[in-house]
């Protein structure tokens, strides 16, 4: 298996990168619904940071994975019909477009509501707006909904992989993995 | 003869700019006084929205007396979730001690138009003696100036109790700067 993706079959860059990004959203989102339940202590402060630095993660690795997707190529579509073919791709452009939303919204929000982010205790990022409650809000209502789309994707990317899996059972789940 | 020197003695006076004490009375709309706690080593900027302040000189133009009035109730962080929060018993406490003044009856020249105010503060039931470095200049005929910076520790006041008393996100050192301007309100021979 080379690095780079061919029309049959992944490179493994594309496979851990996308693995990677999994594993950190399944983190990420029980991580931002516990933050956020906590009432203000250090520890939910420690847990935020966690959270963003998590998320701007995603959005480095995405960044990435669309600038190989753009240089490269990506294996084919199988057993699937013209129609399942259009969804698959419409939901994959919105789980893209969820990893750009979430991380922006929630940098906005941490701006807007004047808490300045450190990066894994590490890196200080600027902030992207000044201190603006209705904008806060704003931000905080859009990560909010986006993550509960984000939710309704994955089940359908899921449940898709699985179908191929097993009841296609075909290898596209499979050419997925290592 | 008198006469002559009756007004040879008022012109002698008049001749002297400054003969009178003044008091200063800070211009709210023009006054703001800031503070930036620290997370993680960054500043988060606030201020507080309202208070007061009162300045005298004497006959020489020298401070003789600064006293300023804080609503602490007005403390602004920017979001209206910190600003809650930092009304709580183990922040501000606001609603026991909703008010923070600073008295200084001592001062000293410290370079040109800058002095020092050594004086209590007055801030969440405590009283502590600090100095506050400031620089003193004139607008106008009847208005002034007052700038300055000082770096206060929450702990000595209480402020951020509990778990929160270590410092180690939100830091114990907290920077405050005002820039504040007075209008000569009344001046007495």
């Amino acid at each position: 298996m080379g690095i780079g993706n061919t029309s049959q079959q992944w490179g493994w860059l594309s496979k851990t990168l996308h693995w990677l990004t999994a594993v950190l959203i399944f983190v990420q989102i029980p991580l931002g619904f516990y933050a956020e339940s906590l009432k203000l202590s250090p520890l939910k402060m420690d847990i935020f940071v966690w959270h963003k630095s998590l998320g701007i993660l995603v959005f480095l690795l995405l960044i990435l994975r669309l600038l190989w997707r753009i240089k490269g190529t990506i294996p084919k579509t199988v057993g699937a019909s013209l129609i399942q073919q259009y969804l698959a791709q419409a939901a994959h452009c919105l789980l893209y477009g969820l990893m750009v939303l979430l991380p922006i919204s929630g940098w906005i929000t941490s701006s807007a509501a004047n808490i300045p982010i450190k990066l894994f205790w590490l890196i200080p990022l600027p902030a992207l707006v000044g201190p603006d409650n209705a904008l806060k809000s704003l931000a905080a209502e859009v990560h909010e909904i986006s993550v509960f789309v984000l939710l309704a994707v994955l089940i359908l990317h899921i449940g898709a992989a699985l179908h191929h899996h097993l009841l296609l059972r075909d290898n596209t789940l499979k050419r997925m993995w290592f | 003869m008198k006469i002559i020197r009756f007004l040879a003695g008022l012109f002698f006076l008049l001749s002297f700019p400054a003969v009178s004490a003044t008091d200063w009375q800070s211009d709210s709309a023009n006054s703001h006084l800031y503070f930036a706690p620290s997370y993680e080593g960054m500043a988060i900027n606030g201020a507080f929205k309202q208070f007061s302040t009162t300045y005298q000189t004497d006959s020489q133009g020298q401070p003789d007396s600064l006293r300023v009035n804080i609503a602490i109730t007005s403390a602004d962080l920017g979001n209206s979730d910190l600003n809650e929060a930092i009304g709580a018993i183990d922040w501000f406490n606001i609603s026991d001690f909703p008010q923070a003044q600073f008295i200084s009856e001592e001062f000293s020249h410290s370079g040109d138009g800058a002095f020092l105010a050594k004086g209590t503060l007055q801030l969440k039931g405590f009283k502590k003696t600090i100095t506050v470095p400031f620089r003193w200049q004139a607008l106008s005929e009847d208005s002034a100036s007052m700038t300055g910076e000082l770096i206060l520790s929450r702990n000595d006041f209480s402020i951020g109790t509990g778990e929160w008393a270590s410092g180690e996100q939100i830091g114990l050192a907290v920077k405050v700067w005002f820039d504040v301007v007075f209008t000569a309100s009344k001046t007495h021979l």
